[in-house]
């Protein structure tokens, strides 16, 4: 299993506040903005940021990377990887 | 019938209305590079009044703007039982006591001045100045009071600039409204006052007319600008229908123009969905910076002074179109005979405001 | 003429609609009060747990207001129903909460923030109903009835046919949400003046019948 990713839908549903939802809810690759996945808006998207820093030591100081990195669990450990340089 | 006057101005340009008029026609800028401002120590471009600090500024500058107030009206008015004080601000006395941003200035204020009521805050984000000023109006129309007087404050400090680099709403250069380059806002701080009134005998200069405009909410977003304008449009249509003044009559448009991307296109889109853009416009957030809550209060005394001494201000910040509607923004001074204003304000919850004023 | 024709309570205990109690709080559970409230009554809008206190209270006593007059939907153009709501402490429960996230969480919560201004719970009021009416938000040391229906008396004179009111008084040791609509015309409520408001807004000994 993928820690990486267990771990960030743990930080999803901490950081977002989402009531009801377990980290099972949530498949790798769904769309976490799209109202069919989790429905997560603008201010989410900027939350998703402080996340990264906050877990992730990460700084992101262009929203607009934010976008394409927060497609879907998938994408955003991709991201934390690259990132840190593990790819 | 309501008359508006009495316009007082403390902001980084200047203690007095005198001397924040004189730096605006100087196109002079209240907004500078403040280091270790932001919440990772960078500095910030601000719009901050010098020398003010400590606690109780907020009460402070309220203070210093009733006493301005009380010298250009009759003196008999402010302790009146038929006079109220409205505050439009955000957040008060935050950084004195942030369970309590309003009680204790409010409670200043009535024993320095005598007051027979309490005042009452009104809190509605950035259209709170242009909504208290309406709601000033409604009260002297309703005859419930005679006279009102409208004080809009806001500071800036460590809590509201965090909160905006949060949503990575600054800019990293002093702020652009409806350029094509704009990055977002600078926080500015400051407060204005003006007096509403029945009885235009009051003033010692003479008033101006107000005409109750009205707001609406945009039901769209509590944080994000609406994509169509829709509050904005039915607001002002609202304030124009209202008062039975149509666009051939409005001189000049004192728009929001906060320098987001999203809330300037907005605004452009209203105005054309309102036939509008042929007015000339500004946005005097270049001057000011956004000052939240005051902002309405500051931008109208401006209009007014617009009106008094016959000249269009240049929208500081302003270089090329930047908005897919194009609007007709004033790129430099210039001396014009306006007999009448629109000013609009929008801000967070989805709120737009109106009013209108004019020459006697 | 205006009158006053529904009105819900939401204390730290009990919540009421027309005077008549409609949930009391389990203190065994493990939701907090106005949680229980939202799936007592099986309301659905998830963006309900995002909300900041004031925005649920808001959100639970407008959604009781419309079970209890349904008319409020239907009977009224987009723009007819104006808010007007207040309290005695602006946003303070969610300031300190949000300058906890910088102060002591490492960094500003942009989700906290946009709940840091008192009139955005009618923004989310407006939003569920797409109205497009007037809002405004006063904060006062405590409630006055005087000004909530001379002011919602000159919304109805200027284009609103119904008001919203409410005051949102929600502290760390006590909730007293009132919330209550005042419309200009109506088949049943009582005539909306000072007194008659001040007894509904008293009006904490509830029945339970």
């Amino acid at each position: 299993m993928d820690t990486l990713k267990e771990d960030l839908k743990k930080q999803i549903i901490e950081q977002l506040n989402l009531e009801d939802i377990t980290p099972s809810d949530i498949q790798d690759d769904s769309a976490l903005f799209d109202d069919a996945g989790l429905g997560l808006d603008s201010i989410d998207a900027l939350e998703l940021i402080v996340l990264l820093e906050k877990y992730h030591g990460i700084q992101v100081t262009n929203p607009d990377e934010g976008k394409e990195a927060f497609k879907s669990v998938q994408t955003m450990a991709d991201y934390i990887r690259k990132r840190k340089g593990d790819l | 019938m309501a008359y508006i006057g009495a316009e007082v101005m403390i902001s980084p340009l200047g203690e007095t209305t005198e001397e924040n008029w004189l730096a605006l026609c100087e196109n002079r800028s209240g907004i500078s590079l403040v280091p270790d401002a932001g919440f990772d120590k960078e500095g910030l471009y601000l719009s901050k009044i010098p020398g003010l600090t400590g606690p109780a500024r907020f009460r402070g500058l309220l203070t210093r703007a009733l006493k301005q107030i009380s010298e250009k009206i009759d003196p008999a008015i402010l302790p009146s039982a038929r006079t109220i004080v409205l505050i439009s601000s955000t957040k008060g006395e935050l950084d004195g006591n942030i369970a309590d941003q309003f009680g204790e200035p409010a409670a200043a204020l009535i024993t320095e001045f005598h007051l027979a009521h309490q005042p009452i805050i009104v809190s509605n984000a950035c259209i709170s100045g242009v909504l208290a000023i309406n709601a000033a109006a409604n009260f002297i129309n309703a005859k419930i009071y005679d006279h009102v007087i409208v004080i809009g404050c806001d500071l800036i400090s460590d809590f509201v600039v965090y909160g905006f680099q949060s949503l990575f709403a600054i800019s990293d250069q002093p702020c652009m409204p409806f350029d094509a380059a704009r990055k977002g806002i600078s926080m500015g701080e400051g407060c204005a006052a003006v007096v509403v009134s029945s009885d235009r005998e009051i003033y010692k200069d003479q008033p101006l007319r107000l005409f109750s405009g009205a707001s609406a909410n945009d039901a769209n977003h509590i944080s994000g600008p609406s994509r169509t304008g829709e509050g904005l449009v039915r607001s002002t249509k609202k304030t124009m229908n209202n008062n039975g003044i149509t666009a051939s009559e409005i001189d000049f448009i004192c728009a929001h123009g906060t320098a987001t991307l999203y809330n300037d296109e907005m605004e452009s889109i209203a105005f054309d969905r309102l036939n509008l853009t042929h007015i000339p416009l500004n946005s005097l957030k270049g001057y000011f910076g956004h000052t939240l809550g005051a902002a309405g209060v500051i931008e109208t005394s401006v209009c007014m002074q617009m009106i008094r001494q016959g000249m269009l201000l240049k929208s500081l910040g302003f270089r090329e179109k930047g908005t897919s509607k194009e609007l007709n923004i004033v790129s430099a001074n210039k001396p014009a005979q306006i007999n009448t204003i629109l000013k609009t304000a929008s801000g967070f919850g989805g709120g737009n405001a109106a009013l209108i004023i004019r020459k006697i | 003429m205006s009158f006053i024709t529904t009105y819900c309570h939401l204390t730290k205990d009990y919540c009421s609609v027309n005077g008549t109690i409609a949930g009391r709080r389990d203190p065994e559970s493990a939701d907090s009060w106005f949680k229980q409230i939202y799936k007592e009554k099986e309301f659905v809008y998830p963006k309900f747990y995002k909300m900041d206190i004031l925005s649920q209270a808001g959100f639970l006593a407008s959604e009781l207001i419309k079970r209890a007059n349904p008319e409020l939907v239907t009977r009224y153009k987009d723009d007819e129903v104006a808010m007007l709501f207040g309290n005695d402490n602006s946003s303070a429960e969610t300031d300190v909460r949000f300058r906890k996230s910088y102060q002591e969480n490492g960094a500003p919560s942009p989700s906290l923030f946009v709940y840091t201004l008192p009139n955005i719970v009618m923004g989310e009021i407006a939003i569920i109903n797409k109205w497009y009416g007037e809002n405004m938000f006063a904060v006062l040391p405590k409630f006055v009835s005087g000004f909530f229906v001379d002011y919602a008396q000159i919304l109805l004179a200027t284009g609103s046919k119904a008001v919203l009111c409410g005051w949102l008084g929600i502290k760390d040791k006590s909730t007293e949400v009132f919330l209550f609509l005042i419309e200009k015309q109506a088949a049943v409520g009582i005539p909306s003046n000072a007194d008659n408001l001040s007894a509904l807004a008293g009006n904490t000994s509830f029945t339970t019948d």
